[in-house]
């Protein structure tokens, strides 16, 4: 792909081809195809040293690759390195501020390796540190910051120059609840003002709730789907019937009759009844309303769904044993 | 290279150096002692009753003969003023070698260099605007010490040993060899720091730049012999050659992959 055709196809963000990177004899990350569409938020996913932060910084244009290429914004992220620098913003694994000096005068030295004017500089901290209510820190020493606080101006240094594209490696990491909330929700502001993010976690809970798409890694990119698609399995959504009694034969007929039904399977409870469905929010009324119409007793319709958890171990295929932690 | 980043990354060194007490303190502190030891030791140690061979008289002015025209006394205290001499060499090598721990541990402490790294700076850049806030605070404060120390030596010891203080060896010294010797010093901050975590084994380690300028006054004391401008210049193209050297291994060592993949 040239760097004019990358640009032309202006959804895609990001797209890496066989994109590899080796240390010593060791592959940290190997043959990575991936596409990011413009506004994306995409969740890496994996455990430590899977090569969250080798992928972050292959795709910010701190390291180069040993094998394969990417495009940021169109730009090559081994040729054009200092380009794409200029269109992105990273949120390292640790803040990573000077401490002695104060909130503003972070902001600022960042501003001014961006080139921004005076001006801009001015309007860009006031606006960032009051969206992050540290507007009345901002004389401060960022030293004398709690966690949270520390992410959050890190998080508006990443942010000064209005990048497209937002790295953030493990934003909530080492967090209270509190102040992982806060980081969440500023995170959350960003999804909404369009930016394309590539969010490093290891909280499944946070990529479910805030990433359009997952990607498992582990020395290389193992899946990537949709919370929602991962959870539904082969993608099919299924919905669990708590019945009254067993179905008889011409009930599960009327069931398997219904429109929209793809599946009809029981549960090892033969009061459960699991059914795959073509649309769950199309679909479940008719089905409920066909049992019922044929004789059966519905206590309870809930979708049913995997955790995230378990997609993630199934993936990983390593779910730990715990059976000895009881002796 | 864009001076604006060069100047942005001196003017954030500046300002963290400004906050650190005991940076402010080592780089304050020395030079009022540099300038008050001489002028002290030149007043009371001026007295040719201790060398009453007068051979270290004599000694001095073979290796000094234009101190021949100065009284014994003179001659006496304008050797004990010739030994301060590397401590104006000491100034410019200490301050930039804290100042270049301290900062680059510092940033590897706190893993700021990262975020910086991820911004258009070039590594260039961003290694000579370190350079440069760690070498001008020492090379300025010896320049200052050195205003200082002429204009008291003036007014307390008289023109004769004022003159002594301004002759081709101290000019030479001060304004050439000391701002060399502040670059390697910085070097050697450099290269030092990338390989350690604590800021003070970097000092301890990096200290190595200041044996020579310890050779020099160890030199002088036991033999008499002075060292005259001819030295001092000579030794200035021969450190200011090790440090084109020392640059060339520093730039390698501020590599952006080298410092994000193999500095611990």
């Amino acid at each position: 792909m040239t760097t004019s055709s990358a640009r032309a196809g202006a959804a895609i963000a990001i797209r890496t081809e066989g994109l590899g990177r080796r240390f010593g004899k060791l592959w940290a990350m190997r043959g990575m195809d991936l596409e990011l569409r413009a506004g994306e938020v995409f969740g890496l996913l994996g455990p430590n040293g899977a090569g969250k932060t080798t992928t972050v910084r292959l795709l910010a244009a701190l390291i180069g690759p040993s094998e394969g290429r990417a495009w940021v914004d169109g730009l090559d992220v081994h040729t054009q390195a200092d380009d794409v620098r200029k269109h992105i913003g990273i949120l390292t694994e640790t803040p990573g501020l000077y401490e002695r000096l104060t909130a503003a005068q972070n902001l600022d030295f960042f501003a001014r390796l961006h080139g921004l004017d005076a001006a801009t500089r001015a309007g860009r901290i006031e606006r960032f540190l009051r969206l992050f209510d540290l507007w009345e820190r901002r004389d401060d020493a960022a030293g004398t910051f709690s966690k949270g606080m520390k992410q959050k101006l890190a998080i508006a240094r990443a942010l000064l120059h209005e990048p497209s594209i937002v790295f953030l490696d493990e934003p909530t990491a080492a967090l209270d609840p509190e102040a992982a909330f806060i980081v969440r929700e500023a995170i959350e502001s960003l999804r909404g003002a369009g930016r394309t993010i590539v969010l490093c976690t290891h909280n499944l809970d946070e990529a479910a709730r805030l990433c359009d798409r997952i990607g498992f890694v582990r020395g290389s990119l193992l899946r990537v789907d949709s919370p929602q698609r991962l959870r539904d399995g082969d993608g099919v959504p299924m919905v669990k019937i708590e019945l009254l009694e067993p179905l008889a034969d011409k009930q599960l007929a009327a069931v398997r009759a219904t429109p929209g039904v793809v599946d009809v399977g029981a549960g090892a409870d033969p009061h459960i009844l699991l059914v795959k469905l073509g649309d769950i929010r199309r679909d479940t009324p008719a089905t409920v309303r066909a049992l019922v119409e044929a004789g059966a007793g519905v206590l309870g319709v809930r979708e049913e769904a995997r955790s995230l958890e378990a997609v993630y171990f199934e993936v990983m295929g390593n779910r730990p044993q715990l059976e000895g932690l009881a002796a | 290279m864009r001076l604006s980043i060069v100047a942005t990354v001196v003017r954030r060194e500046a300002l963290e150096i400004v906050r650190n007490r005991l940076l402010v303190a080592s780089i304050v502190i020395p030079p009022v002692l540099f300038v008050a030891l001489p002028l002290a030791l030149g007043t009371f140690t001026g007295d040719s009753a201790r060398d009453p061979g007068g051979q270290l008289v004599a000694q001095v002015v073979a290796s000094r003969p234009d101190w021949a025209s100065l009284a014994r006394d003179q001659i006496i205290a304008a050797f004990v003023l010739q030994q301060f001499l590397a401590m104006f060499l000491i100034m410019p090598a200490y301050v930039p070698l804290s100042i270049a721990t301290f900062s680059i541990v510092g940033e590897k402490q706190t893993r700021s260099l990262e975020a910086v790294l991820a911004t258009p700076i070039r590594t260039a850049e961003l290694l000579t605007g370190k350079a440069i806030a760690a070498v001008v605070p020492g090379v300025l404060t010896s320049w200052l010490a050195y205003g200082v120390l002429l204009a008291l030596a003036g007014l307390i010891l008289g023109p004769a040993l004022a003159r002594v203080l301004a002759d081709a060896s101290w000019l030479a010294a001060v304004f050439l060899l000391g701002p060399v010797i502040g670059l390697l010093s910085c070097v050697a901050g450099i290269v030092v720091s990338s390989r350690v975590n604590d800021a003070r084994v970097a000092q301890q380690v990096g200290g190595v730049v200041i044996l020579p300028i310890v050779a020099i006054v160890m030199i002088q004391a036991i033999s008499g012999y002075l060292l005259g401008p001819r030295e001092y210049v000579l030794a200035t193209v021969v450190l200011a050659m090790v440090g084109v050297v020392g640059i060339w291994v520093a730039a390698r060592l501020f590599d952006r992959e080298t410092i994000l993949t193999r500095w611990r």
